[in-house]
């Protein structure tokens, strides 16, 4: 059972990572806003809100860390597809490298 | 933009109201923003509901709007954002003031640069000032070491310094302190950026 300062922990441990999350996915292939969340969902278990995910994606875009591109679709309500830059790219490796030491030094 | 169409009549007024109010949310933004934010919004509910086609149709459309939240609150974020970078590009003093009054709760130094923004505004008021009654507006230094900008009293022992001058230094401060202010909403994204 969970207590109070677990729960606390992990949701805020949920927030720390969302970026690495966000960037991991983005590294394997460009995705849509809701297209991101199911794939979020799939890898990591974690149910990201909306209302997280879009200011999240406007920040990493304002830190030049995302692109994006509207692309036509049959439906005739284009998607806005988000991929990872050279920044991105970097950071993300960066930030991989940091969560892979945290992770090796605690199985010490 | 491009309106999904509902097979559910109530379903369709709902999501009518729900986009009416993300119009009127981000309406303060330049055209462009303004097309990209609903543009997301809308391929967002589409493809939400084009991915739970399963389920009861209004119902879906309930629980995508309830995930995004009510447009006032979810879009706050991106358009104090989205016109500090507007107000930062286009030099115009109304975008100015409407960054700052957006952001006012986001920091002190947007309430330093509402301060500013009445001195800037107070300025044209003294030069209008200075044409009706040219020897009671400018920089008065008094006998006791007091000085200041403005209108001044008719007290005797002090003394004005700027004569003719007056429109042209307020006319410099105006340019100064806007470009101060500017200045100081560029600084406030490097800092932030320095920080996250």
């Amino acid at each position: 059972m969970k207590n109070e300062f677990l729960e606390n922990w992990h949701s805020q441990l949920r927030k720390g990572l969302l970026p690495l999350y966000v960037l991991h996915i983005l590294d394997q292939k460009q995705c849509y806003g809701y297209e991101l969340i199911q794939d979020i969902k799939a890898v990591f278990s974690v149910d990201v809100a909306e209302g997280t995910l879009y200011p999240l994606l406007i920040r990493l875009m304002k830190e030049e860390l995302l692109t994006h591109q509207w692309v036509e679709q049959p439906s005739g309500i284009p998607r806005k597809y988000y991929a990872i830059s050279a920044v991105g790219k970097s950071n993300l490796a960066e930030m991989k490298a940091y969560t892979n030491l945290i992770i090796t030094k605690i199985n010490g | 933009m491009k309106s999904i169409t509902l097979e559910n009549k109530s379903a369709q007024r709902i999501y009518n109201d729900y986009i009416h109010r993300c119009k009127k949310a981000v309406k303060i933004l330049p055209q462009n923003d303004q097309q990209d934010c609903l543009l997301e919004i809308n391929s967002h509910i589409f493809e939400y509901l084009s991915a739970e086609k399963g389920d009861d149709q209004t119902e879906a459309l309930l629980n995508v709007l309830a995930r995004l939240g009510p447009p006032e609150e979810m879009l706050k974020e991106l358009v104090a954002t989205k016109k500090v970078e507007q107000a930062k590009r286009t030099f115009n003093p109304v975008h100015l003031l409407e960054a700052i009054f957006l952001n006012l709760s986001n920091g002190f130094i947007y309430i330093i640069l509402f301060f500013l923004f009445v001195i800037e505004i107070s300025l044209p008021v003294l030069i209008v000032l200075e044409l009706i009654y040219p020897e009671r507006i400018g920089f008065f230094t008094n006998k006791h070491g007091g000085f200041y900008l403005g209108y001044g009293p008719e007290e005797s022992g002090s003394r004005e310094w700027l004569g003719n001058a007056v429109i042209p230094f307020m006319l410099v401060m105006i340019a100064v302190i806007y470009a101060f202010m500017i200045l100081l909403l560029r600084i406030t994204k490097t800092t932030k950026k320095i920080l996250q």
